[in-house]
């Protein structure tokens, strides 16, 4: 037993690094063995190019910008560019979270992990975060170009704009370790997806409310964008952005006490965040259980019956019956996919506020009210073409008893397309309700017109997405927040759709205006929608060759354990 | 005669290089209770997986009572119930939703699949939580819910791998009560399991692959002869007429008493 102490020892941290970063080599090496591994890589390479004009763009932009504002002495206007890469840093990881691969470093804690060496390594993670990445990049450029415009100004610009990345990357940090304790279980969950969404809602309403606000405002004192930019300018230098640019700013006007005093104020920040993230980490390293605790036993009150289940009639099998009832239990437990079905109306709503806003001037929306049913049928499809294009990802193991059970797979799929198509008809009624409250009843012309074009986009979709499906599933995984990746191949695939969808639409758009008559589009949607429908049962033909050639790597990547 | 339940000829399945399962002949009866084991890595869930239609076999053919699997899989599946490693379970439905989701998928009509789950959810004691999610449950509740939808549609055969895994003592007397009502009622069940001392206690014959390849099969006192006549050739183990348990038997199969005899070289 000596031997295995003193080797234990003998490990240091640079050790476990070097084996963790191997692992990683190595898990990212044996990913391209399968041919969906090196498609995969493809399609990265093509998201990656994205990220690198973004990077790369940005940083000489803001490299430009903060050399013409140090050039002019403006620097407080450094304010801008520094809230809108904190912006960016904070919410491009929670609205693309499915872009990222963080690995799940609690896993290391079986191993003789000091808590210094398991700090390092979250932190080590999200530094490979792609907005990380570009953050740093983008702050960089900054500093870079407030050292050519005033070379004595660079190296506290340097120390100011690195103590703001690292306040992003705690923050960062901090905010995905909390998330995760509130997601891990079901009912946390639920709540704090609700409240996501709200916030998600509540964000489109800003600039709309601005509007209203201003406009309001500025009939009683005079000019509005005036007062409110002082209030708001009054309240940001006490935020982390506002603070590094009052930093800059104070220092370049030789306030060098004040500089330090915003400097010491955006370390308070992070010190603050550190702690906030340290109690996660402990907790995480004295080896928490988060894990879904079983409910407790409940007394029974008498015998409850037990419902014979959904007919749906129409010819349809009692095993297609059993998956689009099972897909309704699925939705109506869960907020994720439930939540995202009323954005549609949100946006209309958004809408008329803008009509509102622009009534003394010209606005796309006041003056092309009748797209407004089409515009909100459109959100509402692409919506739901993130449950279509990876249908059996929030299954977890049960998609077995798919191919244990005597069913054709393509009565599973033709379930899943008509429990899809139910939630998307129940769209367009609201959507058509929506519009005809706010904007007034959309023609007859119209109506058909969108609903045609949508017959034919949905079931283009539902035949892609049948495909992509089972060729690039994804475990979905609610509890994993920002720790999952989505499938690079499927996000590609949903934007050829949307383009080639978009582009057929076109068609029927250009026969409309020609003629000044919706019919024609309605006409040409028409034949698409035959042509389409001809397309999907052809698949659905032949979608159990698929289902059963494809097994394997479903169930590998659905079944998996999180 | 009657076909046996499940025979299979030179089924063989490679990962790439590997080859997990390596020409193997199996034949079970109908109404035996056959424990299929084998060491980690061995095939067993393999097999299983191939015999149930969760993969797909790249050599060999299978059958199951007379039926040819890759010819007609829906019918196949309909004679069979499967109890997978992953337990095939929908977290976000309830016990109630769950069993009658099964039955319809195995094609019973909504009252019975209703009937059924109802009664199923009493026997395995199941009842008193009608309103929790699957996700919710124990281990040993899971393990009841996915034995119970694998019974549902009252199976002629039933593959169970490792139904015993993370068990408790009351849970598994409840599966067990339930494979041995299968059993009297005629079923074959087909069973993988580390647990030997149950192996032994339930089943009537037994398999056990190693390395891919079926290196015994038979009953229990078949299997027991045969190790003893080896050891009584061989000079070595167990006296001739020593009872072997069937964890003796399957270590001499294997191999696995070289193990005991082994030491490393820091931690002697």
């Amino acid at each position: 037993m000596v031997e295995v102490t003193s080797a234990l020892r003998a490990i240091g941290l640079r050790e476990q690094f070097a084996a963790i970063a191997q692992l990683r080599w190595k898990i990212f090496l044996h990913s391209l063995r399968t041919v969906r591994g090196r498609m995969e890589m493809i399609s990265w390479i093509f998201i990656g190019f994205g990220y690198s004009v973004m990077a790369i763009g940005g940083t000489i932009g803001l490299a430009a910008l903060t050399w013409l504002l140090v050039s002019h002495n403006q620097e407080e206007w450094l304010a801008v560019p520094l809230w809108l890469i904190f912006l960016v840093w904070q919410l491009l990881p929670v609205m693309a979270t499915a872009f990222t691969e963080n690995f799940d470093a609690s896993n290391f804690l079986r191993f003789p992990l000091s808590y210094r060496s398991y700090f390092m390594i979250r932190m080590a993670y999200g530094a490979l975060d792609p907005t990380t990445i570009i953050g740093c990049l983008w702050l960089a450029g900054m500093a870079l170009g407030a050292g050519i415009a005033a070379p004595s100004l660079f190296l506290w610009a340097a120390i100011v704009l690195a103590a703001f990345a690292a306040l992003n990357i705690l923050l960062g940090r901090m905010i995905f370790s909390w998330l995760e304790r509130w997601l891990a279980r079901r009912k946390s969950r639920e709540i704090l997806l609700l409240f996501f969404f709200l916030f998600i809602i509540g964000v489109q309403f800003i600039n709309p409310l601005m509007q209203v606000y201003l406009h309001r405002y500025g009939r009683l004192h005079g000019p509005p964008s005036f007062a409110l930019a002082t209030q708001l300018v009054a309240v940001q230098t006490f935020l982390p952005p506002g603070l590094a640019s009052s930093a800059v700013s104070l220092s370049a006007q030789s306030r060098f006490t004040l500089a330090f005093g915003a400097l010491a104020l955006l370390c308070a920040y992070s010190a603050a965040f550190l702690a906030l993230l340290n109690i996660r980490l402990v907790a995480q390293y004295r080896g928490e259980n988060l894990s879904e605790a079983p409910a407790p036993a409940v007394t029974r009150k008498g015998k409850d019956s037990v419902s014979a289940g959904w007919d749906l009639g129409g010819g349809l099998s009692g095993a297609v019956a059993a998956v689009f009832e099972k897909d309704f239990h699925y939705l109506s437990r869960s907020g994720p996919m439930l939540f995202p079905l009323v954005m549609p109306v949100v946006i209309l709503v958004i809408f008329r506020f803008s009509m509102i806003n622009a009534r003394h001037g010209s606005n796309f929306i006041q003056d092309h009210a009748g797209l407004a049913f089409p515009i909100g049928a459109a959100y509402a499809l692409l919506i739901l073409s993130s449950i279509s294009y990876n249908c059996f990802g929030a299954e977890g193991a049960g998609v077995q008893l798919y191919y244990m059970s005597p069913v054709h797979f393509r009565e599973v799929l033709l379930a899943k397309n008509l429990a899809t198509g139910t939630i998307l008809l129940f769209e367009m009624i609201l959507v058509w309700g929506a519009v005809a409250l706010l904007y007034g009843p959309p023609s007859p012309g119209m109506t058909f017109a969108t609903i045609t074009g949508v017959l034919f986009a949905a079931l283009t979709s539902c035949t892609v997405g049948n495909l992509m499906s089972l060729y690039s599933p994804k475990k979905i995984d609610w509890a994993a927040f920002g720790r999952q990746r989505a499938s690079g191949l499927t996000a590609l695939a949903v934007l050829g759709v949307q383009a080639g969808t978009m582009g057929f639409a076109f068609i029927a758009v250009v026969a409309a205006l020609y003629f000044h008559r919706t019919w024609p589009a309605t006409l040409i949607l028409l034949i698409f929608a035959a042509g389409a429908l001809w397309l999907y049962n052809f698949v659905l033909g032949r979608i159990d060759a698929v289902a059963l050639s494809r097994r394997e790597s479903l169930l590998t990547e659905v079944c998996r354990a999180s | 005669m009657d076909a046996p339940a499940i025979a299979t000829e030179h089924l063989t399945r490679r990962f790439g290089q590997l080859v997990a399962v390596d020409d193997v002949n199996l034949r079970v009866a109908p109404g035996q209770f056959f424990g299929f084991l084998g060491p980690n890595g061995a095939g067993k869930s393999t097999t299983i997986k191939m015999l149930t239609g969760l993969l797909a076999p790249t050599g060999g053919r299978m059958e199951i009572l007379g039926v040819d699997l890759a010819r007609n899989p829906v019918e196949v599946k309909r004679q069979i119930g499967v109890v997978p490693e992953g337990m095939a379970l929908f977290g976000r439905l309830t016990g109630a939703e769950y069993l009658t989701f099964a039955a319809r998928m195995y094609g019973l009509d909504r009252q019975t699949a209703a009937k059924r789950t109802a009664e199923l959810l009493e026997f395995m004691d199941l009842a008193n939580q009608p309103k929790a999610l699957v996700a919710d449950y124990s281990h040993g509740m899971q393990k009841k819910l996915a034995l119970a939808a694998a019974v549902i549609h009252g199976p002629k055969i039933l593959f169970l791998d490792e139904p015993f895994e993370g068990v408790d003592a009351i849970a598994s007397g409840t599966l067990k009560a339930m494979l041995q009502r299968m059993i009297a009622r005629g079923a074959t069940i087909f069973l993988t399991s580390h647990v030997l001392e149950i192996v032994e206690r339930l089943c009537s014959h037994v398999g056990i692959i190693h390395k891919g390849r079926l290196v015994a099969q038979g009953s229990l006192e078949e299997l027991r002869a045969g190790v003893q006549a080896n050891a009584a050739a061989d000079s070595a183990g167990a006296p001739v007429g020593e009872k072997l348990t069937l964890e003796e038997i399957f270590l001499r199969i294997v191999g696995g008493e070289r193990a005991a005899d082994q030491e490393l070289s820091w931690l002697k």
